[in-house]
C-alpha cells in the first residue's frame, strides 16, 4: 500500500467519517436496537417527571410514563398487523379489552401476583386472536376491517350485560387488588436509591421490562425471514401467494402474535389502574390505538411508540392546559385551549393521513436523511478544501 | 295482548329501528358500491342531519359547550318538522357534494386503508367540533305534535298513539319513519334502476374505465351519487332524532350497525341494504322483547354468521364487491 492511498481514509476519521459509518453499521443491531430503548426506558420517567428544568416545562408525572409504555407495547403489536402485514384491524380493543378483563378476574379470584395475570391476560389474547383471526381473515380489505370491528363489538355488549357477573357490567371491574411481585416487592412502592430517582416505582420497572422485551421480539421477528414474509404480502398478496408462501397463515400468525401484544399491555394496564374499565372494550378504543400508529408512523419500529407519547400527552397535559399564550408576554391566543384537544388531535390526524402517509417517524426519517446528506456534502468539501491545502504545499 | 299482537309490535318496531339502518345503509351502500369509496364519516353526516334537524325544526335552550358561553342561549328557527324534512336533506347533500370534491376524489386513487383513515378521522373532528359547540350533554329532540300546520290549517298530526286493528295503540311517529323511509328508499331505487342517470351510475360499478372511454363524463353522477347518499343519511338524522338522543357520539355510535347493515345485504345492492336493514330491526326488536340482555349482541353475532356463510352479503354480487 502507498502512502496516497492510506492518507485519506486518516482524513475521513479526522472529519468523522469513519465514526459516522461506524453507527451507521451498528445502527441496525439487534444489541444496539434493544440497549438504547433499555437506556430511554430507564431515564424517559426522571427527564418527564422529575428533572429540574425539563420535567418542569413537559409536565409530565410518573403514572403517565408508565401508561405510555403501556399502550406503547400495545402499538408495536398493531403495527406489526397494520404497517408490516397491512392488515388494518377496528377490533383490537377486544384483546386489549379481553386481557385486561380476563387479568382483572384473575386476579380477584385465582391469584394478584402480576406475572400470573399477565400471563394469563395475554394467554386469553392469544386463544381470542387465533379464534377472531381465524374467523376475520376469510376476507380481505374493508371486509376484514368491518368483521374485526363487528366481533370485537359484540364482546363489548358481551361484556356490558349478558356476562356482567363476571364483568360487572356498566361500572366496569372495580376491586381488583394487585399481589406483590414474588410476593416480596410491591409494585406500588419506589425502587429504593439511584433507581428510584431514574425509575420511580417499581411498577414502571415492571412494564419497562415487558415494553424492552417487546421491542426485542418484534425486532427480531421483523428482521427475520418470517418477518419479511409479512412485508412481502404488504406490498404485493398475489405475488407473495405465487412464490409459493402460504399467504393466509403467516396474516394469521401475523394476527394472532399483534394480539399477543395487545394482551401483554391489556394486562398490565390492569395492574397499573387496578380497574377495568368496560369502555376498554368498546370500538373507540380500537380506533385510539389506530390513530396512535398512523400518526407516529406506521411500518416503523419506534414511530408508533411515538404516536402513542403524543396521543397520551395530548390527553393528559395539552387538555389541561387553561389558556395557549405566547411564551414570556401573557398574550391569550386561544383560551380554554385544553378543551379543545381532541379537536387538535383529530385535525392532526386527518392532515397526517392525507399528507404524510408515513407518520412523524417518516418526517424525523427524512429530516435525518436530509442531515446526513448535508453532511457528507459537508465533509466532501472539507476534504477537498484540506487536499486542496496539500497539493498546494 | 294476545300474542299476535306481540308478534306484529315486535315487527313494527323493528321495521321503525331498521327503517333507520336503511336509510344509512342505502346511502352508504350507493357510495361504497359505485365510488369504491368506504366511507367512515357516514355516521357523521347522519349527526350532522340531526342537528340540522333539530336548528330547523325546533329552538332549544342551550346550557353547555361554547356556543352557550359565547352567549347564545338558544339554538334553533323554529320553523316547523315539515320544513325540517325539506330542508335538511338539501343542506346535507350540498354537505356531501363537498366532501366528495374536496375530500373522497383526492382518496379514489390510494388504498381502501388510507380512506377508512381519513374519514375515520373526519368522523372524530365532526363529532368533536359539535362537543365543542354544544357541549356532551344531551339536547332534547322532541317529536313534533303536527307537521305541515300553515296558518288556518292544523296540519297532520303525526305524533300520539294511533289505533291500528289487533295491535291496538301505536305511536304514530314510528309509523311515519316506516313510510318516509319507504317512499325515499322506492325513489332512489327508481333513480338508479329505471333513469338514464341510473344507467351511467351502474355502468361505471361494473366498468368507470369503460365507461369513460365511451365519452361519458363520470364525475358528475359520482359526486351526485355521493351527495344522495349523504341526504338520506341527513333524513335518517332528522326522522331519528326524536327517537334516540341527540349527543355528539351519536354519528360514531351508528356508524357500525350501519356499515354491518350494508355488508351483511351485499356491497353495491340497495335491495341488500334494505333486506339488511329490517333483519337487523327485527332481530334488535324480537331480542329486546324476549332476551334485553343480549339485545346488542346479536345484531352482531347475526353480521358475523351472515358474513362467514356468505361473504358477500345475503343480495350481493360477487364481482362487483371491492
Amino acid at each position: 500500500m502507498s502512502e496516497k492511498d492510506a492518507n485519506p481514509s486518516a482524513k475521513d476519521a479526522l472529519v468523522g467519517g469513519t465514526l459516522f459509518g461506524r453507527w451507521e453499521k451498528l445502527r441496525g443491531r439487534e444489541g444496539t436496537v434493544v440497549g438504547i430503548t433499555a437506556i430511554l426506558v430507564a431515564v424517559f420517567p426522571y427527564l418527564f417527571a422529575r428533572a429540574p428544568v425539563v420535567s418542569g416545562f413537559l409536565q409530565g408525572y410518573q403514572s403517565l410514563a408508565t401508561l405510555i409504555l403501556i399502550w406503547g407495547i400495545f402499538a408495536i403489536g398493531f403495527d406489526l398487523l397494520l404497517g408490516y402485514t397491512g392488515l388494518l384491524s377496528f377490533g383490537h380493543a377486544a384483546f386489549w379489552g379481553g386481557a385486561a378483563y380476563a387479568a382483572g378476574i384473575v386476579a380477584k379470584n385465582v391469584s394478584g401476583d402480576p406475572i400470573v395475570m399477565v400471563v394469563s391476560g395475554t394467554l386469553f389474547a392469544v386463544l381470542l386472536a387465533w379464534v377472531l383471526g381465524f374467523l376475520s381473515l376469510r376476507r380481505g380489505g374493508i371486509y376484514f376491517s368491518i368483521l374485526t370491528l363487528a366481533f370485537a363489538q359484540m364482546f363489548y355488549y358481551m361484556a356490558a350485560s349478558p356476562l356482567a357477573f363476571l364483568t360487572n357490567g356498566e361500572n366496569g371491574l372495580t376491586g381488583v387488588e394487585v399481589g406483590s411481585f414474588l410476593g416480596v416487592i410491591h409494585l406500588e412502592a419506589d425502587v429504593p436509591s439511584i433507581g428510584g430517582m431514574l425509575l420511580g416505582t417499581w411498577l414502571y420497572a415492571f412494564v419497562g421490562v415487558f415494553f424492552v422485551g417487546a421491542v426485542a421480539v418484534a425486532y427480531r421477528i421483523l428482521n427475520s425471514p418470517y418477518g419479511m414474509v409479512f412485508r412481502a404480502i404488504r406490498e404485493n398478496e398475489q405475488r407473495a401467494e405465487f412464490v409459493g408462501l402460504n399467504v393466509w397463515r403467516y396474516k394469521l400468525m401475523a394476527f394472532i402474535i399483534s394480539g399477543g401484544f395487545a394482551g401483554v399491555a391489556g394486562s398490565l394496564f390492569t395492574i397499573h389502574g387496578a380497574y377495568v374499565p368496560l369502555q376498554s372494550l368498546f370500538w373507540t378504543e380500537s380506533g385510539d390505538i389506530v390513530v396512535m400508529t398512523v400518526l407516529g408512523g406506521a411500518g416503523s419500529m419506534f414511530g408508533p411508540v411515538l404516536g402513542v407519547g403524543l396521543y397520551l400527552y395530548i390527553e393528559n397535559i395539552v387538555s389541561t392546559i387553561q389558556a395557549l399564550t405566547i411564551p414570556f408576554t401573557g398574550i391569550v391566543l386561544v383560551r380554554d385551549f385544553g378543551f379543545y384537544w381532541h379537536l387538535l388531535l383529530g385535525v392532526v390526524f386527518v392532515v397526517v393521513v392525507w399528507v404524510v402517509p408515513d407518520g412523524l417517524w417518516g418526517i424525523l426519517n427524512r429530516l435525518r436523511e436530509l442531515a446526513v446528506d448535508l453532511g457528507s456534502k459537508a465533509a466532501k468539501r472539507l476534504r477537498a478544501r484540506s487536499e486542496n491545502g496539500g497539493g498546494g504545499q | 295482548m294476545s300474542l299476535l299482537s306481540d308478534v306484529l309490535v315486535i315487527l313494527l318496531n323493528g321495521l321503525q329501528q331498521g327503517a333507520i339502518y336503511v336509510l344509512l345503509a342505502v346511502g352508504l351502500s350507493i357510495i361504497v358500491g359505485t365510488l369504491k369509496f368506504v366511507n367512515f364519516a357516514h355516521g357523521a353526516l347522519y349527526l350532522v342531519g340531526t342537528y340540522a334537524g333539530l336548528f330547523v325544526a325546533l329552538n332549544v335552550p342551550l346550557s353547555n359547550g361554547k356556543l352557550a358561553e359565547w352567549g347564545f342561549s338558544s339554538f334553533g328557527l323554529d320553523i316547523g318538522f315539515f320544513a325540517a324534512l325539506i330542508f335538511v336533506p338539501l343542506f346535507v347533500f350540498g354537505v356531501g357534494l363537498l366532501m366528495e370534491r374536496y375530500l373522497a376524489r383526492a382518496f379514489y386513487d390510494r388504498p381502501d386503508t388510507d380512506q377508512i383513515l381519513v374519514t375515520f378521522g373526519l368522523a372524530i373532528v365532526v363529532q368533536e367540533l359539535f362537543r365543542v359547540l354544544f357541549g356532551s350533554n344531551s339536547l332534547p329532540f322532541e317529536q313534533p305534535e303536527r307537521i305541515l300546520s300553515f296558518g288556518s290549517f292544523a296540519g297532520l298530526p303525526v305524533s300520539g298513539p294511533i289505533a291500528l286493528p289487533i295491535v291496538g295503540n301505536f305511536p304514530q311517529w314510528r309509523l311515519w319513519v316506516i313510510g318516509i323511509t319507504a317512499v325515499l328508499v322506492a325513489l332512489v331505487y327508481l333513480l338508479v334502476e329505471y333513469t338514464d342517470f341510473g344507467l351511467v351510475v351502474r355502468a361505471g360499478t361494473r366498468d368507470a374505465e369503460m365507461v369513460r372511454l365511451l365519452g361519458i363524463k363520470i364525475t358528475r353522477p359520482y359526486i351526485v351519487v355521493f351527495g344522495i347518499g349523504a341526504a338520506l343519511a341527513g333524513v335518517a338524522g332528522v326522522v331519528g332524532g326524536p327517537l334516540n338522543v341527540v349527543n355528539p357520539t351519536i354519528g360514531t355510535n351508528i356508524l357500525v350497525p350501519a356499515f354491518l347493515t350494508v355488508v351483511i345485504g351485499g356491497v353495491g345492492s340497495i335491495a341488500g341494504a334494505v333486506l339488511g336493514g329490517i333483519v337487523f330491526g327485527l332481530t334488535t326488536a324480537a331480542l329486546v322483547s324476549f332476551a334485553p340482555a343480549w339485545s346488542q349482541v346479536g345484531l352482531y353475532a347475526i353480521a358475523a354468521i351472515v358474513l362467514l356463510t356468505r361473504p358477500q352479503g345475503l343480495l350481493g354480487d360477487e364481482e362487483v364487491t371491492p
